[in-house]
């Protein structure tokens, strides 16, 4: 790694190299379980929310991948009943959103979208899962997510405007790190902020298909 | 997504390096034959000032600039977008400076990706639509990536102290002794002077090629070479206005080079960037081979 980094930065070529590697999904699942820990120690149960985030690309077979996500996650949402819903936010970043109240579910489903962008050959435009979890006491949000670029986990607590609960997150890290790969670098602990006091995929799926049905 | 090497355009970086490194070779021979021992103290000190600036450079770069580093709470969108290009790039987040200036320019700076920062005026912020400004800040991410800032003062650090050696050479010969012979001064003078106007072509033509390099990174990070094109086209047709290089720099090489700079081949080698033409070329090249990969 380290030679061949460097010959890389030399000949210019790293930049290239890194944008377009292959994304790496294998540690993804591990929170399916490690969300039991979550709960049990240390009070925060799955928020029912989960979403996908990738940055899009200006071409037609970006556009069939997406078509595949779409197929794949109908044909899941009749078997699991994992809802879901494509977005496109202010920042110009496409999102899946996943909402479940079966956790597993919810892990698997994101799965399976990721799996399917990364067959299709985009996975190196699938910047990160983020999954909502709740604290039963105070009430806020904080999110693994998961990064497809590293292929590890970090913690994610916003705390209002533009600031980061930088001990929440260090507690999540310290309990759950052997259980989920967790990024040790901090430097690569990009936050995705909420857009206004929702999720960083905006309003709640959840909540808006039960307006949609009503 | 697989995109197709750009072989040419790595060749002709790599025998760059591999020129100017063989020209250093034979320069540093040439200054243990010909130069008087005193040289060395000098060059140690030489080496150690050069260190520092290099160590500065960051803030130097911000400084002179004009910029200052902006937090979340004033810029979030521009935090917002360099986070998630760096995400992509997977670069850990640089720092984000804005320097007030009505000129539409960005800029990177840091010799390592922990010491980086990523800087834009707001004039750029005001020309550009988002996509486009997306693009540019992609291209500096690529600066990041490929450590332009380190590589560009490795290649040309034997070739500032070789135009030290023209400068002020003649100060470490005969001196007070006049009987003594100066001819090794003089050779080693002149063989500075060669070397300098050889490594500076060099180091322009490396230049350039880091410029390509970063277009086709930054094109990769965002998916979107067409946004890059545009902003480039913009930034050219705002920048015919504004002078882009200090005169200072065009006043020293003018010394030595008689040649009206601007125009013609003398002007192609000179310069630090590739035309915008010709990278708005290889951006649409990138473009088509998206859609017919």
């Amino acid at each position: 790694m380290g030679l061949l980094d460097t010959i890389r930065q030399a000949l210019g070529l790293a930049a290239e190299a890194d944008a377009t590697r292959a994304a790496d999904p294998e540690d993804l699942f591990a929170l399916s379980t490690a969300y039991v820990t979550m709960e049990a120690e240390l009070d925060y149960e799955p928020a029912g929310e989960a979403a996908l985030c990738f940055s899009g690309v200006d071409s037609t077979a970006f556009a069939a991948a997406r078509d595949e996500v779409d197929a794949v996650l109908d044909a899941g949402e009749a078997e699991t009943g994992t809802a879901f819903e494509f977005r496109t936010d202010a920042h110009g970043y496409d999102w899946v959103v996943l909402a479940d109240e079966d956790f597993e579910d919810l892990v698997t489903s994101a799965h399976f979208a990721a799996d399917t962008m990364i067959e299709a050959g985009f996975g190196s435009r699938l910047l990160a899962a983020a999954f909502a979890f709740d604290h039963t006491r105070t009430g806020a949000t904080g999110y693994w997510l998961y990064s497809f670029r590293r292929g590890s986990y970090y913690p994610f607590v916003p705390s209002g405007g533009r600031e980061r609960d930088s001990s929440a997150e260090f507690k999540l890290e310290s309990v759950l790190d052997g259980e989920l790969t967790v990024e040790d670098d901090k430097g690569y602990w990009y936050p995705l902020w909420p857009e206004g006091d929702a999720y960083p995929w905006g309003r709640p799926l959840a909540a808006e298909r039960e307006r949609e049905t009503n | 997504m697989e995109w197709k090497a750009d072989w040419g355009l790595r060749g002709r970086m790599f025998l760059t390096m591999f020129l100017l490194f063989a020209l250093y070779i034979v320069f540093v021979g040439a200054m243990a034959v010909f130069f008087p021992g005193r040289i060395f103290p000098i060059l140690v000190v030489m080496t150690l000032f050069l260190g520092a600036q290099f160590l500065f450079s960051d803030k130097l770069a911000l400084y002179s600039m004009g910029a200052s580093e902006v937090s979340e709470e004033e810029y979030p969108r521009l935090h917002a977008t360099v986070s998630r290009l760096a995400q992509q790039a997977d670069l850990p987040k640089p720092k984000v400076a804005v320097a007030d200036s009505r000129v539409p320019n960005a800029f990177a700076t840091g010799r390592s990706r922990k010491s980086s920062a990523v800087c834009v005026t707001t004039g750029i912020m005001d020309t550009l639509t988002e996509e486009e400004l997306e693009g540019v800040i992609a291209h500096e991410l690529a600066h990041i990536k490929n450590r332009d800032v380190a590589v560009m003062t490795v290649a040309s650090f034997l070739s500032t102290i070789a135009f030290l050696i023209v400068r002020w050479g003649w100060l470490f010969g005969g001196g007070r002794d006049r009987g003594g012979n100066q001819a090794p001064v003089i050779v080693a003078i002149v063989a500075s002077l060669v070397v300098w106007i050889v490594s500076f072509l060099l180091i322009r033509a490396l230049s350039r090629y880091r410029e390509f390099s970063a277009d086709r990174g930054g094109a990769v990070i965002t998916g979107k070479p067409a946004a890059l094109a545009s902003a480039l086209l913009k930034i050219s047709g705002k920048m015919d206005q504004v002078p882009k290089e200090d005169l200072r720099d065009q006043a020293e090489m003018n010394a030595f080079f008689v040649i009206p700079i601007k125009s013609g081949v003398v002007g192609r080698l000179f310069s630090t960037h590739p035309s915008t033409e010709k990278r708005v070329e290889r951006l649409q090249e990138l473009e088509r081979e998206l859609e017919t990969q």
